[in-house]
């Protein structure tokens, strides 16, 4: 780089980070800089920190021009696409790699009860995103609401096994149809709007499932919940602790003990999640699958095409809505007591920024996305309320450098000649 | 109307009788009627504003006409009202359209355009989703025939060898050719263009212009002759390929007949040259 060059890059760094220190004095004076205080007295006073101010807009004058100097121009030295490549080459070998790790993890030494208990909590949220991004990736419908359907799920199987003793293996394909169908009701009235609208009728469709089962204190208990939901059963053997004869450890004359019943949940979950990746990876290379895709790029030619929007959108809000319901049920036989406080808005928000940071319409983006911010959750136990500030940075971070998720680009779902990639920018969000 | 002018042996496909569509208070097509003869290229001109793209939504469904009747003559030779149907129906019943501002799926690649135009046959192959789920033979022999057929297609419009491009990375012309290509793909039994031409080079004019005429003859690909309908305005290759001419003005047809007559009639000169009808 030629002298003069450098100078106006310096020069420029410095009226940015001039700018940015500027904001943030604008920010800070109110902010930071003026305080009402108790007096000793009893009376308000004004305190004044003006040293504080002038420390935090250094601070941001400092970070803005080192970003500004060293960190922007290595991101923008052309090596984006190289890394995506790279990254896409090596994404073909993490997901089995995934895959062989959540396989074998019970029997990993070191591995606890409390370890596969977070291990289901991930998978269950792998599961979810990978549902949802069924209606939010595939088929652009923004979905706020998503948590109704796994609560519907939740509640039809705690319900039907109160009230009929039915098995949780009849209760799961029942609860997923039950949520389907919910995922329907809700498809009618939204079909015609999109975007922010339909994203705020979803929100509220959410809302009231939850007031719906707060208030229904008759059938849902209300607040107070359901609690003795009877836990799953090996194809009918319970794990009972005392081993008596019929028991799962009878059966296979092993020791009794608490930790099989986690292991089988954990596989239980597992194998629900690989069923929802399944029909998700299979459905993508089928007519409907397209069709969703199709829709989230162009509406208006979709139907030119004489592709029904209707059915085309209900399908793709049924079909998330039953892997939610699945999920659900999944989750009221582990809990074995739920109540409307776990169905709450934050849940669906979390569900959605999954899909969002793993990258629209991508199943091991989704995956990594679920670990790090469920798992991330956990390891940032101890510091306590500044876990949401973590948090929050780590997704602002994502979505300075890799503004479409971890896998922004898109594969095709059919190829004549070689496989290529599909970059981010040409792949339509969707706009409900 | 000079009758001579239509291909022999054929009989309208589309019939538009009296339509009218009124925005509020503005009457932008004023029972307009014309007929589209089975394939023939039958083109739609006018000044800017004159309805043309009004009278193409109400044939595609995206606009239902105030008043006025559309009748489509299937190839089973069954009549669809057309004005009672909704768009996708429309396009069910073979009438396929393109959009004077490319509405391509960017994100998908070139193939899959072509294959998402092919999802009616493809869905019924599917068994309600289950058989294609568990990767039966029949939806594998429906889809391989799919890709066959865009296969073909691509080849007729140059693009094969851009097949798993995704389509907003194509050039302009490309884009152009492939919606033609997307909406040949549902097997229309009329193709409605709008303004196709729109910003094309010359050289890319001349190939529109030939892959219209093989389309209207079915020498594309193996597809049967399909009757076009388009609007344009680049006269070059309005009187170049159409078969027949329909003139609108301020929502009123002013003039039709084949591209000769049309070009000489004095309504149309005055409505483009915006001389004194009087004079």
């Amino acid at each position: 780089m030629t002298p003069s060059g450098l100078a106006a890059r310096v020069r420029s760094a410095l009226v940015d980070a001039g700018k940015a220190a500027l904001v943030a004095f604008g920010l800070f004076i109110l902010m930071v800089g003026l305080r009402t205080d108790v007096a000793p007295a009893g009376e308000l006073f004004l305190r004044t920190r003006w040293a504080e101010v002038g420390m935090l807009c250094a601070l941001v004058f400092g970070l803005r021009l080192a970003t500004a100097l060293w960190v922007r121009p290595r991101l923008s030295e052309g090596n984006t696409q190289r890394s995506a490549a790279l990254l896409s080459q090596a994404g073909l070998m993490f997901g089995p790699a995934l895959l062989a790790v959540a396989l074998i993890l019970p029997f990993v030494p070191g591995i606890g009860r409390y370890e596969l208990d977070l291990g289901i909590l991930v998978l269950t949220y792998i599961m979810l995103g990978w549902g949802l991004n069924i209606v939010v990736g595939l088929a652009g419908l923004l979905d706020l609401g998503y948590v109704a359907f796994y609560a519907v799920g939740a509640y039809s199987y705690a319900l039907l096994a109160q009230f009929f003793g039915l098995s949780f293996w009849i209760c799961l394909p029942l609860a997923g149809i039950l949520a389907a169908f919910w995922g329907v009701l809700l498809g009618f009235p939204v079909l015609r709007l999109r975007g922010d609208y339909l994203a705020i009728v979803t929100l509220a469709f959410g809302e009231i499932i939850r007031i719906v089962l707060l208030n229904w204190v008759e059938l849902t208990g209300g607040p107070n919940g359901i609690s003795g939901i009877p836990r799953p059963t090996f194809f009918g053997l319970p794990f009972s602790m005392g081993g008596g004869p019929g028991s799962f450890a009878h059966f296979f004359g092993i020791e009794p003990s608490p930790s099989h019943r986690v292991i089988f949940l954990y596989y239980l979950i597992l194998g629900l999640a690989l069923l929802t990746n399944w029909v998700a990876v299979r459905i993508r290379r089928q007519p409907i699958g397209r069709a969703w895709e199709a829709l989230r790029e162009d509406e208006v030619a979709c139907r030119a095409l004489g592709i029904d929007i209707t059915n085309t959108k209900l399908t793709a809000f049924a079909l998330g809505a039953m892997f939610a319901g699945f999920a659900g049920a999944f989750f009221a036989t582990r809990q074995a007591f739920i109540s409307p406080e776990s169905f709450t808005f934050i849940e669906s928000a979390i569900i959605l920024a999954i899909v969002v940071l793993g990258g629209l319409g991508s199943q091991v983006g989704i995956a990594v996305a679920a670990i790090v911010m469920i798992g991330g959750f956990e390891l940032f136990r101890d510091l306590d309320e500044y876990r949401m500030l973590v948090f929050g940075g780590a997704m602002v971070a994502i979505m300075v450098l890799r503004p479409r998720g971890l896998v922004g680009s898109r594969a095709p779902s059919v190829v004549l000649g070689g496989r290529k990639r599909i970059d981010a920018s040409l792949v339509g969000e969707g706009r409900g | 109307m000079s009758e001579a002018a239509i291909p022999s042996g054929s009989g309208a496909i589309l019939d538009v009788d009296g339509i009218s569509m009124r925005f509020g208070g503005l009457l932008a097509v004023d029972t307009v009627s014309f007929a589209v003869q089975r394939g023939s290229i039958t083109a739609l001109i006018g000044p800017n504003g004159a309805g043309k793209t009004t009278v193409f939504n109400c044939i595609t469904g995206f606009y239902r006409p105030t008043s006025g009747r559309i009748a489509l003559r299937r190839v089973d030779g069954s009549l669809a009202a057309l004005e009672r149907l909704k768009d996708h129906r429309i396009a069910r019943a073979g009438v396929a359209r393109t959009f004077q501002n490319i509405r391509l799926f960017a994100g998908m690649t070139a193939l899959e355009n072509l294959l998402v135009a092919q999802h009616l046959p493809l869905q019924r192959a599917t068994g309600f989703g289950i058989g294609a789920m568990l990767g039966l033979s029949r939806y594998k022999a429906a889809e391989a025939e799919a890709i066959e057929r865009a296969a073909s297609w691509l080849r007729a419009i140059n693009l094969l060898d851009r097949a798993d491009d995704a389509a907003g990375e194509l050039p302009y012309g490309a884009q152009r050719r492939l919606e033609i290509a997307r909406a040949m793909c549902t097997g229309p039994a009329l193709l409605c263009l709008d303004e196709p031409a729109a910003g094309l080079n010359p050289r890319e004019s001349e190939e529109l212009a030939r892959l219209l005429t093989t389309i209207r003859d079915g020498t594309a690909t193996s597809s049967a002759p399909t009757s076009v309908l388009l609007i344009e305005h680049d006269m070059g290759i309005v009187m170049r390929i159409s078969d027949h001419v329909v003139v609108l003005d301020h929502g009123r047809k002013i003039a039709e007949g084949p591209p000769d007559l049309v070009r000489n009639d004095r309504h149309v000169i005055a409505a483009y040259l915006g001389e004194d009808e009087e004079a």
